[in-house]
C-alpha cells in the first residue's frame, strides 16, 4: 500500500439517493450552453483570417510522386499552399508508454511515403472557405500505389509488407502470476474464446477546429479544441521554435472522449499561421474527421480459462493483438492497459497475459474513453458467462465465486488497495431491472449482465502531477486558475465546487480560468478520467493550504481560534457563534493588509511507483471503479434486430463531487458503449474507408433507446478528492457484453464480433442448436 | 459568380447581407449575422445541431443555400426571446436536470423540443425521444434531455397550448 | 465540403423554369426542398452550374376526387404526414413518408424532388411504383404524363429529359377494398433503407384477392417490382401461408447489390420476411375497408 495514499474515513454504505434536479445557479459554462452563448473553437474570428484546408491522401499505402500546386496558387484569394518541405521539422515524436519504448516518428506531412488513407500530404490557406475548397480541389497528387497490409493478424507473418522499418509489431507486454501451465492442466474446464472487435469513432458533436494567429510577443497561439493544452511543445517542435514561443488555448470542447487527446488541427494551424503571418482558421469536415482522425484498436482477444466444476477460475492465458494503424499516437498505452485490465475485476491467481501492438496501413488508432480497459471487458464478461453455460452454473453465482476482493493481486502482481463493490453493484443492477417483460409472437425477450473495473488515473510510473492557483478577490469572489481542459463533464465546474467548498465561497461568486498553456499553471490533459483525481486533489489541497493561511487572520478579526471557524456561505464565522461572522471579501483585504496574501497556487502529486517491463511486475494505476451493467432486450426472431427494453447502469463511485453530473456520465458512457456493442463501426475495407457519411456512423439516436437508469452507488472511497472515483471512462465497458449475454439469453446462441448486427444476430440464431432463454436472470 | 442581397428576418429583426449563392444558410448565419448559436455538426443534415427554424418550422441550415432564405424568416435558439441573464424556462429545465454536457447539440436540441412542444403540448416519454430523434447527442445518453422537456411540458401545460398555438 | 459556384434562379411558376431550364441546357439542376440535391453539391458529387429554384413555383395542393389523388409535385413530405386528404385516399404514403430522414428533412424534402432525383433506397419512387402512380411534367415540347414503372431507369436517372420539370403526382386511390402497406428496414429510424417493400392488396366483395401489387426498394439501382411472385394469391382469400410464399418467391427473384450496413443474402432473406409482412398487413387493412359497409371510410 502506498505510503501517500490519503485515507478516508468510510462510513456505513450508503446508497446515493437519485440526483433528481439540481438547483440553480450552475457553473456558467452550462449556462451559456443552453443560452448558446459559449464561444467553441470554431465561435471565433480574427479581423483578417484566412481559412485552412487539409489535402489528404487518396492510397492507403505507396508514395507521393508528384505535387503540383499550380492551379491551386493561381485561384483568387488563396495565399499559401504547403507541402512536407515548407515544415522547419517534419516529424512528431512522442515516447507515449512512459516504459522506454523507442517512438517512432510521424510526419505532420507525408514526406514521400504514404502509409494510410486520408494522411495529411498538403496544407491550402485562403481568404475564404469556398476558395480553400476550391484550390484543395485544383491541387494534383499522384501517386505510386504499393502493397500494403491491412489486418493485425496478417501483419505479423513474416511476408507482411512492413509500414515502418522497424517491422510491424511496435510493442508487446507480457505480465504473469503464477503457473499457468500446470493450473490449466489441473482444471476441470478450459473454456475458450476469440472475441473481435472493430474500428470505432469518437463522434462527438463538435468536428476538430481552432483559430490561430501571432501575438506582439510573437507568440504562436492557437485557440483550438483540445483535451491537453501541453502540446504546445510538438508544435512548438515542430516549428523549430523554443516552447515558450508556443501558446494553446483549451476553447470548451463539443465533446473529446479521447479524440482530441492526441493533436488533430494543432500542427496544421501552427504551420499556416507561422508562415503567412496572418490568423488562420481551421474546421475539419465530418467526413474527413471520420476518414482521417485516430480510431479506436480494434482486437482480436483470444482467451483460455481454466476453471474448478464449481466454476472458480484457477487459470486464464490471454492473448490480445491490437490494430495500431499506420503509426504508434498513444498505442503502447492502451496495449498496456489491456493487458493489466485483461483479467477484470476478478480473481485470478494463475495468469500469462500478452498484447501487442501491431502496425498496419490503416487509420492510425489511438485513445478513445476507455482506453484499452474497455475492449477487454467484452472478452472477460463473455468468458463468464461461457464458463457459467459450461458448467450448468449461474452466471451470477460465477461472477460472484470470482469477484476480487481487496487485496487481490492484479495480472502484474500489485494489490487492489481500495474496497471492491463490485457485488453490491451487481445486485443493485439486477433489481433495479425489475420484472421481467414478456415476449410478443416472432420476438424473443432476454436478460443480461456485465460487471467492469476500469482505471482512474495515469499510470503510476508517470509521476502525475497537476498545478492549482487559487485565489481571494478584493470583493470575496474566487478564482481558480488552472490548465484543465473541458470536454462537456463539468471540469471547470467541479473544480470552482470544490475550492468553493472549501472556501465557502457560492458557485456563483467564483471564476475558473481554465486551459491557458502560458497563463494557468499545468494540469496535464483530460483524459484517463485523471481529471477529478488530479486536479480536483490539486484544488482541494491548494484551498486547504490558503484556508489554512487565512484562518488565523480571520479568527483574530472574530475573537476565535483558527479551529473554531466555518468557511460558508460567502463568510467566515466562529461555529459556535455564527452571528460573528465576516465576509469574505473583509477577510481577503485584511489578510492583504497584514502581508499574508490572499492567493496561493500548489501542486498534487499523484502517488509514483514502478513497473518492470521485463518481469512484467510492478505497479500500474492507482486505482479502478467497478461497475455492473443489467439490460434486457427484445431480438425479433426473423430480422436478428435488437431492440433494447430496459437498461440499468450501476457503479461505486466513492463519492459524488456532483450527483447528478456522476449520472450524466454514466447514461452517457453507457449509450456509447450501446453504440459500440451494436452499431457503430468504420467501415474499412483493403485500408479504404468505403464509406466517410456520418449518415453512415450509427451512434445511438433518442427514438431507438429506452431510458437509461444510472444508480451512483457511494460505497468505498477511492483516491479522488473527497473519497470520489473516477466515473467519466467506466460505463463505456460493460454495454457490450451486457447486450451480448442478454441477446445470448434470447436466441441461445451467443456473438462474439462487434458490433452485433442484425444480421450477425440472425447468423448466431440460425447456428443455435438448443433453445433459447435459460431465464437465469429472472431478477 | 455575382453576390446577391439577400434579406431575411433572424430572431424578430431584419437583416440584409450580400452573399454568394454557393454559401450555406449556416455558413452565412454563422459568420456574417452573428448566429454563432447555430453549429455545424456534420454537412449532411443528420445530426440536428444546425436546426434553425424556417417561416417556423424546423430545418437543416447546412443544407440550405443562403439565397434560398430571402424573404423568410428565420429563428435561432436565442429568438427563444431570452438570453443568459433571464432564459425560457425550457432552458432552465436543461439546466436543472443536466440536459447538457458538453453543449453541442444543446441549441438544436432545445429549438427542436421548444417547436415540438408547440405541435404537441402532453407528450409521452416516448413522443419526446421520437421527436428528438432526428438531433443526435454523444454526451448526455438523452435520459436527461427527456427529463428535461418531460419536466418542462408538465409544468408549462397550459402556457403552451396558449403561446404556440399553431395555424 | 463546399458546393462549387453556380448562378441561382428562382422560377415563381413552372413555365418560368422550364424557361430558365432550356437557356441553361444539361449544366442546370432543378431544386425544391433540396435535401437530396444540396448533400451531393456540398460533397462535389453534383456540380451544376445553374440552381433553379422551384420551391414557390406552385401551390403545394392535395386534392383527392373521384378515385385519383392529385399532388403537386412540391408536396412535402411533412405535408403528406399530416393531411386528412391523404390519410383518407392514400394513407400509405403517409405511412412511408414517415420513414424519410429526420423532421427537418421532411419539412422540406418533395414527393416532386424525391421521384425526380431517383435515389434507390428513396421510399417514395418504390411506392410509386406499387401504387402505379404518375408523374406530369412540363418541358420544352409541352406538358406530358409518364408512369411510375417507365420513370425511374437506374441509379439517380430518370426518363426526365434535359428542361422536363414533374408538375404534379397522379395516385389512383383503387377501390373499396383496397389495402396498402409499406414496411422498411434501417439501421436507425430514418436510416438509408436497407430493403424496402411496398404492398396493395385489392380484395373483391367475397374477401378473396382481385389485384396484388409487391414492390421491393432498396435493393437495386431501382425499385423492383416483383407482383408477378404475388399472383399465386389472386382468386385466393390470401393466408399466411401464400403470403410467405410470395414473399420467399420475391425474394429469390430479385438481383440484390451491396449495401454498407448488410450483405446481399441477409438483405435477401429480409426482403421475404418484410414482403410477407407486409401482404399480410395490407390484406388486414383491405379486410378493415370492406368490413365498413363496403364502402372506403
Amino acid at each position: 500500500m502506498s505510503p501517500d495514499t490519503v485515507t478516508i474515513e468510510a462510513p456505513d454504505r450508503r446508497e446515493a439517493p437519485e440526483a433528481g434536479r439540481r438547483r440553480l445557479p450552475v457553473h456558467q459554462d452550462f449556462v451559456e450552453k443552453v443560452a448558446g452563448s459559449l464561444r467553441y473553437a470554431d465561435d471565433w474570428a480574427l479581423p483578417g483570417m484566412l481559412h485552412g484546408v487539409v489535402v489528404r491522401a487518396t492510397i492507403a499505402c505507396g508514395r507521393v510522386t508528384h505535387v503540383d500546386a499550380s492551379a491551386a496558387l493561381a485561384v483568387p484569394g488563396v495565399h499559401a499552399v504547403l507541402t512536407a518541405d515548407d515544415v522547419p521539422h517534419n516529424a512528431v515524436v512522442e515516447e507515449a508508454s512512459g516504459l522506454g519504448i523507442d517512438p517512432v516518428p510521424q510526419p505532420v506531412l507525408a514526406d514521400g511515403r504514404v502509409r494510410y488513407d486520408g494522411e495529411p500530404v498538403a496544407l491550402v490557406a485562403a481568404e475564404t472557405p469556398g476558395a480553400a475548397a476550391e484550390a484543395a480541389q485544383l491541387i494534383e497528387v499522384d501517386y505510386e500505389e504499393e502493397p500494403g497490409v491491412f489486418d493485425a493478424e496478417e501483419a505479423l507473418e513474416a511476408d507482411a509488407p512492413p509500414v515502418h522499418p522497424g517491422g510491424n509489431l511496435y510493442v508487446s507486454w507480457r505480465a504473469a502470476q503464477g503457473d499457468v501451465e500446470a493450473a490449466m492442466s489441473a482444471a476441470d474446464a478450459v473454456v475458450e474464446g476469440t472475441y473481435r472487435t472493430q474500428h470505432v469513432d469518437h463522434a462527438y458533436l463538435e468536428p476538430e477546429a481552432g483559430v490561430g494567429w501571432i501575438d506582439g510577443d510573437g507568440v504562436v497561439t492557437l485557440r483550438v479544441s483540445t483535451q491537453v493544452i501541453e502540446h504546445a511543445r510538438e508544435v512548438a517542435e515542430v516549428l523549430e521554435l523554443p516552447h515558450s514561443k508556443v501558446r494553446v488555448i483549451g476553447a470548451y470542447m463539443g465533446g473529446g472522449f479521447g479524440g482530441k487527446e492526441d493533436m488533430t488541427v494543432e500542427p496544421h494551424l501552427a504551420l499556416l499561421v507561422w508562415k503567412t503571418k496572418r490568423p488562420v482558421r481551421m474546421v475539419w469536415t465530418r467526413q474527413e474527421s471520420l476518414l482521417a482522425r485516430q480510431k479506436r484498436h480494434p482486437m482480436v482477444m483470444r482467451y483460455r480459462t481454466g476453471v474448478t466444476s464449481e466454476g472458480e477460475i484457477v487459470a486464464e492465458d490471454i492473448r490480445i493483438i491490437g490494430n495500431a494503424g499506420a503509426y504508434p499516437l498513444l498505442s503502447s498505452r492502451v496495449l498496456f492497459a489491456s493487458a493489466v485490465n485483461s483479467t477484470g475485476p476478478y480473481r485470478v491467481p494463475n495468469v500469462r497475459v500478452e498484447t501487442s501492438a501491431v502496425f498496419t496501413n490503416t487509420v492510425p488508432t489511438s485513445a478513445m474513453r476507455g482506453f484499452g480497459a474497455m475492449q477487454v471487458v467484452f472478452a472477460y464478461e463473455s468468458q463468464m458467462d461461457r464458463i457459467a453455460e459450461a458448467l450448468g452454473l449461474d452466471p451470477v453465482e460465477v461472477r460472484e465465486r470470482n469477484f476480487a476482493r481487496r487485496g487481490d493481486l492484479r495480472p502484474t502482481g500489485e494489490q487492489l488497495d481500495t474496497e471492491v463493490a463490485i457485488g453490491e453493484c451487481l445486485h443493485t443492477a439486477l433489481e433495479a431491472l425489475g420484472e421481467r417483460s414478456p415476449g410478443a409472437p416472432g420476438k424473443r425477450v432476454g436478460r443480461g449482465i456485465g460487471c467492469n473495473l476500469q482505471p482512474y488515473g495515469r499510470a503510476v510510473f508517470f509521476h502525475d502531477r497537476a498545478s492549482a492557483w487559487i485565489g481571494l478577490e478584493r470583493d470575496g469572489t474566487l478564482v481558480v486558475r488552472a490548465g484543465v481542459t473541458d470536454l462537456g463533464g463539468g471540469q471547470a465546474a467541479s473544480l470552482a465546487q470544490i475550492a468553493g467548498e472549501v472556501l465557502g465561497v457560492g458557485i456563483d461568486r467564483a471564476a475558473v480560468h481554465i486551459a491557458d498553456s502560458s497563463l494557468t499553471p499545468l494540469t496535464g490533459g483530460t483524459f484517463a478520467t485523471r481529471q477529478l483525481y488530479m486536479s480536483g486533489n490539486a484544488v482541494l489541497t491548494v484551498a486547504r493550504e490558503l484556508r489554512d493561511r487565512l484562518a488565523p487572520v480571520a479568527a483574530e478579526l472574530l475573537g476565535g481560534a483558527p479551529d473554531d471557524l466555518e468557511f460558508a456561505d460567502n463568510g467566515v464565522r466562529l461555529r459556535e457563534a455564527p452571528d460573528r461572522r465576516i465576509a469574505t471579501a473583509e477577510l481577503a483585504r485584511a489578510a492583504e493588509n497584514k502581508g499574508v496574501m490572499p492567493w496561493h497556487m500548489g501542486t498534487f502529486h499523484a502517488e509514483t511507483g514502478k513497473f518492470d517491463v521485463s518481469a512484467g511486475r510492478g505497479r500500474s494505476f492507482p486505482d479502478v471503479t467497478y461497475g455492473a451493467h443489467a439490460a434486457e432486450v427484445e431480438v425479433d426472431e426473423e430480422t436478428g434486430e435488437v431492440r433494447i427494453l430496459k437498461y440499468v447502469a450501476c457503479h461505486d463511485i466513492g463519492r459524488a463531487i456532483d450527483l447528478q453530473r456522476a449520472e450524466g456520465q454514466i447514461q452517457g458512457g453507457a449509450v456509447q458503449g450501446i453504440g459500440y456493442a451494436l452499431a457503430e463501426e468504420v467501415p474499412i475495407e483493403d485500408g479504404m474507408c468505403t464509406s466517410t457519411l456520418f449518415a453512415d456512423y450509427l451512434i445511438p439516436s433518442s427514438g431507438d433507446l429506452p431510458d437509461v437508469r444510472a444508480i451512483a452507488l457511494e460505497l468505498h472511497p477511492g483516491k479522488g478528492p473527497f473519497g470520489a472515483r473516477g466515473i467519466g471512462e467506466p460505463p463505456i465497458g460493460p454495454p457490450a457484453p451486457a447486450l451480448a449475454s442478454a441477446i445470448a439469453d434470447a436466441i441461445g446462441a451467443r456473438v462474439d464480433q462487434l458490433p452485433m448486427t442484425p444480421e450477425r444476430v440472425l447468423a448466431a440464431m440460425r447456428g443455435a442448436s438448443r433453445p433459447s432463454g435459460t431465464e437465469a436472470l429472472a431478477g | 459568380m455575382t453576390a446577391t442581397e439577400v434579406s431575411f428576418e433572424l430572431n424578430g429583426r431584419p437583416v440584409q447581407v450580400g452573399v454568394e449563392p454557393n454559401q450555406s444558410l449556416i455558413e452565412v448565419l454563422r459568420t456574417q449575422v452573428g448566429a454563432t448559436d447555430v453549429k455545424h455538426g456534420c454537412g449532411e443534415g443528420v445530426c440536428g445541431t444546425c436546426t434553425v427554424l424556417l417561416d417556423g418550422e424546423p430545418v437543416n441550415s447546412c443544407l440550405l443555400f443562403a439565397v434560398q432564405a430571402d424573404g423568410a424568416s428565420v429563428t435561432t435558439l436565442r429568438g427563444l426571446g431570452h438570453d443568459e441573464g433571464n432564459l425560457h424556462p425550457l432552458q432552465e429545465s436543461f439546466l436543472e436536470h443536466g440536459g447538457s454536457q458538453c453543449g453541442f447539440c444543446t441549441p438544436g436540441m432545445v429549438l427542436t423540443a421548444h417547436w415540438f412542444l408547440g405541435q404537441n403540448p402532453r407528450p409521452t416519454r416516448e413522443e419526446i425521444r421520437e421527436a428528438l430523434g432526428g438531433n443526435l447527442c454523444r454526451c448526455t445518453g438523452y435520459t436527461k434531455i427527456v427529463d428535461a422537456v418531460d419536466d418542462h411540458a408538465r409544468a408549462n401545460r397550459s402556457d403552451h397550448e396558449e403561446e404556440n398555438r399553431v395555424a | 465540403m463546399y458546393a462549387a459556384a453556380f448562378e441561382y434562379v428562382r422560377a415563381s411558376s413552372w413555365n418560368e423554369a422550364v424557361h430558365h431550364l432550356s437557356e441553361a441546357g444539361d449544366e442546370a439542376r432543378v431544386v425544391a426542398g433540396g435535401q437530396s440535391l444540396v448533400p451531393m453539391m456540398m460533397l462535389r458529387l453534383a456540380e451544376p452550374t445553374v440552381l433553379v429554384d422551384v420551391g414557390r413555383a406552385a401551390e403545394r395542393s392535395i386534392q383527392g376526387t373521384d378515385g385519383t389523388l392529385m399532388l403537386s409535385a412540391l408536396v412535402r413530405h411533412v405535408d403528406l404526414e399530416r393531411s386528412l386528404v391523404v390519410a383518407e385516399a392514400c394513407p400509405v404514403l403517409a405511412e412511408a413518408a414517415t420513414h424519410i430522414g429526420n423532421i427537418r428533412v421532411r419539412h422540406r424534402g418533395t414527393i416532386g424532388g424525391s421521384l425526380a432525383h431517383a435515389e434507390p433506397t428513396a421510399e417514395l419512387p418504390c411506392l410509386a411504383v406499387a401504387l402505379g402512380a404518375s408523374v406530369r411534367t412540363l418541358g420544352p415540347g409541352g406538358e406530358r404524363t409518364i408512369a411510375a414503372d417507365d420513370l425511374f431507369v437506374t441509379h439517380l436517372t430518370t426518363s426526365l429529359e434535359v428542361g422536363e420539370v414533374i408538375t404534379e403526382v397522379e395516385v389512383p386511390v383503387g377501390g373499396a377494398g383496397r389495402g396498402t402497406c409499406f414496411l422498411e428496414m434501417a439501421r436507425r429510424t430514418g436510416d438509408f433503407a436497407l430493403v424496402e417493400v411496398a404492398a396493395v392488396v385489392d380484395l373483391d366483395g367475397n374477401g378473396r384477392c382481385a389485384g396484388v401489387r409487391l414492390v421491393v426498394g432498396a435493393t437495386a439501382d431501382r425499385p423492383a417490382d416483383v407482383s408477378s411472385a404475388a399472383e399465386p394469391l389472386l382468386g385466393e382469400e390470401p393466408s399466411e401461408r401464400a403470403a410467405q410464399e410470395a414473399g420467399r418467391a420475391a425474394a429469390e427473384a430479385l438481383e440484390i447489390g451491396p449495401s454498407t450496413h448488410g450483405s446481399a443474402s441477409y438483405r435477401r432473406e429480409i426482403v421475404g420476411v418484410l414482403a410477407r409482412r407486409a401482404l399480410l398487413s395490407a390484406t388486414v387493412r383491405a379486410r378493415g375497408a370492406l368490413g365498413q359497409d363496403g364502402d372506403r371510410r
